[in-house]
């Protein structure tokens, strides 16, 4: 197990040394100076020229390279260009708003997709149901999904705010109903995918002789089904969770923008739009690093669900 | 193959989107960038889903906005399918170190969010629809190369690629004739879930506000206007977003072999 866990760390290190030097040196080279950019295009080459050697700028972009990842490494990833304030204040607040709707959005897809396509009630009018919904899920954009959920709900039925975001200290009944649209919002694309790979997965379960057995000693089909088809069906959605968690880091940052939820991927778009330099490095870096560590939580709890793998 | 009623379905909607693509200037009531002096006006006879804020009538850009979606669309998912499909071919016939490298690259990609990406390379070089087709192909080959390489792999072993090796012929000559014309089918369904998926990114660019500048008219553009009206007019927002919506929908029940 720990052999396991060094390995995959040993191997995700150069990715992401590799894709943050990729990214600085792409970024930093396409976007020009940025002290041209932090001026003004009225500035005197004289102020550029002071500000660029008091940030540094007139270094060789290596050398700016390893001052960055020396000083990210302390906790300090420099100051935003428009604000002036500190990104690592700026992003710090808004990881856990963002990882609150992550988090809760793969719930609710993984037990929808388990539970829906589980179902043995009605299963003829339930299948097509959670088939069409899936497809919904998957073909409908994030953006539009969010517009017509606030339509729905919030402008003609008025029962949830439209946009924003309460902290919990404004009382969990107010927290949850910011919550639940942008929730359901970033988890539909999931419950799609996950619906297909479970029901894959499911069917041929199905058909194996202990769940013959299972129905043979007069168990009932739901508790066949949910005792002994399910548990045995979700690893491979485990899996795909793993590799799908990067993707949903792009459905969050439209999702936030929707929404106006103060998350991460919102700070990221107004950041990209606004030529922020150091936001945008430092938000797409977190964004990397975390694809990177969630794709080893994933195969972690892979090899838990699985014992057959630890062997290996 | 005969085609299944959701490959039907999907057939038809790429049709019909093609058809609204091709004669927008006889649908569209109206020149779509042409600024009225109505602006935000409800749905009439004359505005059959009203004005937008600066007046322009939203049926005509909706019409003229679908040549901008498939435009986009099919030309990343051409882009990606140039530089994936070689490379998931040879990676899968030659294997050894270059399916190694391969492989690592692709994973890489595959785990990065793919809007994200867009989204960064879409700062860094400005957008314009040549830049966007361009960086969506680019964000978006990996997927078509894990593909291609998967079935090379199960290709390479069949007997008729062995009797071709065995009788002398060109690894490049093997590939064309003997590997492609077997994993054809599967490159163009992946084909198909790639332009859903590349409506389906650039929309959300656009909306996000880096997608086709304007006036051009963009789906994902005006979901993002009509979104500040909701209120004065739903269809302002909504008929766009439905419209990405049933054409993504239409490439990835062509294109999808699940479900």
């Amino acid at each position: 197990m720990l052999t396991l866990i060094v390995r995959r760390l040993l191997l995700a290190v150069p990715n992401v040394v590799l894709i943050s030097a990729l990214l600085f040196f792409s970024v930093s080279g396409l976007l020009g100076s940025p002290a041209g950019l932090m001026l003004g295009q009225d500035a005197s080459p004289e102020a550029i020229a002071q500000l660029n050697a008091k940030m540094g700028f007139d270094q060789p972009l290596y050398a700016q390279y390893l001052h960055w990842i020396g000083n990210a490494l302390g906790g300090d990833l420099g100051h935003s260009y428009a604000t002036q304030e500190s990104v690592a204040e700026a992003i710090l607040p808004r990881i856990p708003v963002t990882a609150e709707l992550a988090i809760l959005a793969i719930v609710v897809a993984t037990l929808g997709a388990t539970v829906l396509n589980s179902l043995t009630v009605a299963r003829r009018l339930v299948r097509p149901f959670a088939v069409a919904l899936g497809i919904l899920g998957i073909t409908v954009p994030n953006f539009m999904l969010g517009v017509s959920l606030i339509f729905l709900f919030s402008v003609k039925l008025g029962w949830l705010p439209t946009t924003g975001w309460a902290p919990w200290s404004e009382g969990i009944i107010e927290h949850l109903r910011h919550l639940l649209l942008p929730v359901l919002t970033l988890s539909a694309f999931y419950f799609g995918s996950f619906s297909l790979v479970y029901r894959a997965e499911y069917e041929a379960v199905r058909k194996q002789l202990y769940v013959r057995v299972a129905r043979a000693k007069g168990l009932s089909e739901t508790a066949v089904s949910f005792k002994h088809v399910l548990p045995n069906s979700i690893l491979p959605v485990i899996t795909y969770i793993g590799i799908t968690l990067g993707q949903l880091t792009g459905g969050a940052v439209v999702t936030e923008t929707v929404f106006s939820v103060p998350g991460t991927g919102n700070l990221f778009v107004n950041a990209i739009l606004a030529r922020d330099f150091p936001v945008m490095l430092a938000v797409s870096m977190l964004i990397i690093v975390g694809v990177v560590v969630m794709n080893l939580v994933a195969d972690l709890l892979y090899t838990i669900a699985n014992p057959r793998i630890r062997l290996a | 193959m005969p085609l299944r009623t959701k490959q039907v379905v999907g057939l038809l909607i790429i049709v019909a989107a093609c058809l609204c693509a091709g004669a927008a200037p006889f649908l569209a009531t109206q020149d779509p960038t042409q600024i009225g002096l109505v602006s935000l006006d409800p749905p009439s006879m004359t505005h059959w889903l009203g004005t937008d804020e600066l007046g322009r009538d939203i049926f005509s850009r909706l019409v003229y906005g679908a040549r901008i979606s498939l435009g986009v669309g099919i030309g990343a998912a051409v882009v990606a399918t140039l530089l994936g499909a070689p490379v998931g071919l040879c990676a899968g016939y030659f294997g050894g170190r270059f399916d190694l490298m391969a492989v690592q690259i692709i994973d890489l990609f595959i785990a990065l969010p793919g809007l994200v990406l867009a989204l960064i390379i879409t700062a860094m070089v400005g957008p314009s629809i040549k830049n966007l087709i361009l960086i969506l192909g680019f964000v978006m080959w990996p997927a078509i190369a894990r593909m291609m390489r998967g079935q090379t792999l199960a290709v390479r072993e069949s007997a008729f690629v062995e009797a071709a090796r065995a009788v002398g012929a060109q690894a490049g000559w093997i590939i064309r004739r003997h590997v492609w014309p077997n994993v054809a089918h599967v490159a163009a369904a992946q084909f198909a879930v790639t332009v859903a998926f590349a409506i389906f990114t650039s929309s959300s660019l656009s909306f996000l506000g880096l997608g086709v500048p304007p006036p051009t008219p963009d789906w994902g553009g005006m979901v993002r206007t009509g979104f500040d009206y909701l209120i004065i007019n739903p269809a302002m927002s909504m008929a766009p977003g439905l419209a990405v919506a049933v054409t993504v929908a239409g490439f990835y029940l062509l294109g999808s072999r699940e479900g």
